[in-house]
Parts: structure tokens; C-alpha cells; sequence
């Protein structure tokens, strides 16, 4: 019998993970459903997202709380200028082409900003000052809980609501959707669609880059962290529905919390069952619990 | 100088010429008919003008200024609006919300009032998502989404093909009253030239690609060229 101490410190732990899968799924997903562009490179975001974050927490602030505040609003928006000139710069010029060609361009990008890590911050692991030091725990019910955890799982649910409010209240968000289903029909209504997608890809930007910011203090920063990040994301999608925010919610929840238990319960089992999960779902419903089936894409 | 004027445009997709030296205006406050069978390239001029298709040479032209490099939404941006053949309404969003995003913000009620005088058949399923909407709802919403962008120019796919007799009846009394209203229209039919009628004065004759008619619309059945090359008649 398991603890009930543990279990809920996992379901914590796990509703943390879910919400830093999430910042970066969702970004993930909504790239791929508005822009059909499957960027392999999205984890190397949420990698910069850590990265920028520890430099200013520890050489522009010193290690003081306000480096967090601080690393919480900058680091993510350097990652979507980083988004922006990849959109503009690389991706841009391969719309159209076959999909072999972003496929190749992204996982290039994952291999140069894994070497430009390292040549910057070095290939060690970086630890990262713990925000617990000064954010310290609450106490409910008898039970410790972590401030830091709970504000990470307080984040991914109101990013979570503030996607659905862009996409379902308001024009940006409804022409977002409209160009998903049909980009060019968009276009003749008078959409400026190649600004539309540079907005789209800098949104999914800023939120894998968030992730990173939220993730570097509990699991270090480290150079492989986009790859181990990004294949945890395409089970969430593939789970979730691939173009489906609320899929990529539901799908991060699964891994999250599934990955959390596993490991009290049967270390040896966590990532396999995180694929059992996505081959039963495949299986069952190949398009995911939240996805469409394919349309004709114009 | 007339409100729209292509010259000499030739267009190819998938290696075959579909456009061969179109030549055709359209004078402001005019409506025009293009009348051809399937596979005429009445389709294909549309987006050439829309800018959807790149014509391989010739040129367009509205109001004098060339357009025929630009990208679609700078040719709506100038005034032009299209309604194809297939509709194309976002099946997700909602009638309104169809409309919100031509517009660029929910329309305004006075905008909403006219759009509902044009068709007062959308006022019912406003709130109803495209997907559900019939064909001539679906219709009457394409052309109110072009509609919205107040154009100079209406580029009309065959609106009247493909619906039931009383939607037809609505959708044909509706352009009517568009082109009172002195908006321009290039309206494409693919053999029914009754349809047309009292809606259009003039007319062009396409087949393969090439302008083989230009006069009247009651002209092109007494033009024995044009209706051997449309109708084999």
C-alpha cells in the first residue's frame, strides 16, 4: 500500500509535469494544426527557455527573487524573438515544399542549438538556485506543499484557459482556426496569413520557452533536456489529438500524472507505459482523443 | 479607365495551359458575365484575379494600378471579394463569426442590419456553425462574407449553380439588389444564361481558355462562333 504522503506529493509532482508538458504541447500542437509545420525543434525553445532563464537569474540578478520575476517575463520573450527569426528566416522559404524539407531543417536546428548551448553555458548540468528558498511551503491539512509546484500547476491551467479565451473569443483567435481549416479561403477574405503564422509560431515560442523557465529550477538545465522534452510532447499530442489544445491539456494530464505514479508504483515501467498509453490510443482512435480526422487541407 | 481590366493573361496549373490570353474589363458599377462549360477557365480566371493562381504572363489590372503579383489578401484589401463555387465556409466557426473574420472584429449592427436586409435567412441560423448550415445558407453567408469588406468588386463563382429553386430564387433577387447598390460584379454561369438575366448586361464567352464571345448576354445565343465553341450547338 502506497503512502497517502506519497500520493499526493506525485500527484503534485505530477500535475507539475503536466503543466510544463503542456506549456510546450500546446505550443507544439497549435503550430502544427494552424501551420501544418511539425517543428522537431520546439523542445531546443524550451531548452533556450532555461537557459536565458539561469543567465539572468544568476548574472543579471545575482540570485535574488526578483531574478525569477524577472527570468519569468524575459527568458520566454527572447525565445519568441528566437521563434520569430526562425519562422522568418528559415521556415519561410520552405513553404510549399514537401514536408521532408521542415522535417530536415528542424532536427538540424535541434543538433545547432544543442551545440550552441554548449559552446555558451557548457555541456554540464546547471543547477539552478531553488525558488523553495525564499517561496517556501504551505501547510494544508497536515501536509507540506511546495509554493513554487503549486504556482507551475496554477500556470499551466490559466495558460490553458488564456488559449482557449484567444482562440474562441476573439478574431486573432477565430482567424488562427479559420486559416487551420482552410489558409486559403483566409487569404481572399483578406487575412494577412504569412502574419498570422510569424504570430502563431512566436506565440508557441514564448510558451515552450516559458516551460523551460518553470522547468530549469526542478529537473537543472542541461543540453539534452529539448530532445527528452520534445518526445515526451509528441505522446502527449499524438494521445491528445494532434491540432487540439484541449487535447494537448487531456494529454499532458495523462502523461503527467501517469509518468508520476508509475514511478513509486514500478520505477522500471514509466516511460513504456507513457508509449502503451499512446500505441492503445492509437489503436482505439488513430487521430487522438481530441483530434479531427483528416481533412482535405487547401 | 475601367474598374478591372486583364490583359493578355495566360495561366498554366499542373503544366497545362488553362488560360490562354484572357482579355476581359469590367467598368465600375457594372456586372459582367462570364459564361463557358466546366473546365472553361471561368474558375481559374477568378483566382487569377483574387491572385490565387500567378498568371505565367499578362497582367491585372484595378483601377489602373497592377495586382497581378499580389497576394489574395492585398486583393481584398483593395476591394475585391470572392465567392467560390464550393462556398468554403469555416465549418467550425459560426455563421456571425464567418463574417467577424472577414470584417476583422465582430461586425457592427449596422453592418449586421444590411447583411440581414440582403438575406434575411442568415438572421435565423447566425449562431449556428457553418458545418450545419444548408447549401444556400451557406451560399447567401459566402456572398455576405464578401459583402462585409464593403468591395468595389464582387467576383461571383457560380452562385446560382447547385441550389434548390427557392434559395436559388433568394440568392438571385439578393445580387440584384447588390448591383443596384452600384457594386461591381464578374459573375460566372456555366450555361444557363436565364439565370443571369436582369442581373448582368454584358457577357463574355470563355472556352478552353480563350475569350470566344464578347457583347451583350442575350447576344451570345445569336452568335453562331460562340455557341458552337460553348454549347456545340
Amino acid at each position: 500500500m502506497i503512502p497517502i504522503e506519497l500520493l499526493i506529493a506525485q500527484t503534485i509532482n505530477g500535475l507539475v509535469y503536466a503543466s510544463i508538458l503542456f506549456l510546450v504541447s500546446s505550443g507544439l500542437t497549435m503550430i502544427y494544426g494552424i501551420m501544418n509545420i511539425l517543428n522537431l525543434a520546439h523542445g531546443s525553445l524550451y531548452m533556450l527557455g532555461a537557459y536565458f532563464a539561469i543567465t539572468i537569474i544568476m548574472k543579471l540578478a545575482g540570485g535574488s527573487p526578483w531574478g525569477y520575476l524577472a527570468a519569468f517575463i524575459l527568458a520566454p520573450t527572447a525565445v519568441m524573438a528566437v521563434g520569430a527569426a526562425i519562422e522568418v528566416g528559415l521556415l519561410k522559404p520552405i513553404y510549399g515544399k514537401p514536408e521532408e524539407y521542415q522535417l530536415l531543417l528542424t532536427f538540424g536546428l535541434i543538433l545547432i542549438f544543442d551545440e550552441v548551448v554548449k559552446l555558451i553555458w557548457g555541456p554540464a548540468y546547471i543547477n539552478f538556485p531553488n525558488p523553495g528558498r525564499f517561496l517556501g511551503s504551505i501547510e494544508v491539512a497536515g501536509f507540506e506543499f511546495p509554493v513554487y509546484r503549486l504556482l507551475l500547476i496554477a500556470l499551466g491551467f490559466s495558460v490553458a484557459w488564456l488559449l482557449w479565451f484567444l482562440l474562441s473569443k476573439t478574431t486573432l483567435g477565430k482567424k488562427m482556426r479559420a486559416a487551420a481549416a482552410d489558409r486559403e479561403i483566409v487569404s481572399a477574405l483578406g487575412v494577412s496569413v504569412p502574419l498570422l503564422f510569424t504570430g502563431a509560431f512566436m506565440l508557441g515560442s514564448f510558451l515552450s520557452g516559458l516551460g523551460g523557465v518553470a522547468a530549469g529550477p526542478l529537473y537543472t538545465a542541461s543540453p539534452g533536456m529539448g530532445i527528452d522534452i520534445i518526445v515526451n510532447s509528441f505522446a502527449v499530442i499524438v494521445i491528445g489529438g494532434m491540432g487540439s489544445i484541449l487535447g494537448a491539456l487531456v494529454g499532458s494530464l495523462i502523461v503527467g500524472l501517469t509518468r508520476a505514479y508509475a514511478i513509486v508504483i514500478y520505477p522500471a515501467i514509466e516511460l513504456a507505459l507513457v508509449y502503451l498509453i499512446m500505441v492503445i490510443v492509437l489503436l482505439v482512435r488513430p487521430v487522438g482523443l481530441f483530434g479531427k480526422p483528416e481533412e482535405v487541407r487547401r | 479607365m475601367p474598374l478591372l481590366e486583364l490583359r493578355e493573361v495566360h495561366v498554366e496549373r499542373g503544366g497545362v495551359l488553362v488560360l490562354r490570353g484572357v482579355s476581359i474589363s469590367v467598368e465600375k458599377g457594372e456586372a459582367v458575365a462570364l459564361i463557358g462549360r466546366n473546365g472553361a477557365g471561368k474558375t481559374t480566371t477568378m483566382r487569377a484575379i483574387m491572385g490565387l493562381n500567378k498568371p505565367k504572363s499578362g497582367s491585372i489590372s484595378l483601377e489602373g494600378r497592377d495586382i497581378t503579383r499580389l497576394p489574395p489578401y492585398k486583393v481584398a484589401a483593395l476591394g475585391v471579394g470572392y465567392v467560390p463555387e464550393d462556398r468554403r465556409i469555416i465549418p467550425d466557426l459560426t455563421a456571425e463569426e464567418n463574417l467577424e473574420i472577414a470584417y476583422g472584429s465582430p461586425p457592427p449592427d449596422d453592418m449586421l442590419d444590411y447583411i440581414y436586409s440582403i438575406f434575411p435567412e442568415l438572421k435565423k441560423v447566425r449562431k449556428s456553425r457553418g458545418l450545419y448550415l444548408s447549401g444556400g445558407e451557406q451560399r447567401m453567408l459566402s456572398i455576405a462574407r464578401a459583402l462585409v469588406k464593403n468591395p468595389k468588386l464582387l467576383l461571383l463563382d457560380e452562385p446560382l449553380e447547385g441550389l434548390a429553386p427557392k434559395a436559388a430564387l433568394s440568392v438571385s433577387k439578393a445580387l440584384k439588389e447588390i448591383a443596384s447598390q452600384g457594386i461591381s460584379m464578374l459573375i460566372s454561369e456555366s450555361g444557363i444564361i436565364r439565370r443571369v438575366e436582369g442581373i448582368a448586361e454584358r457577357a463574355y464567352g470563355l472556352d478552353r481558355g480563350e475569350i470566344v464571345y464578347e457583347g451583350t448576354l442575350r447576344g451570345i445565343l445569336e452568335d453562331k462562333h460562340a455557341r458552337e465553341r460553348i454549347w456545340g450547338l
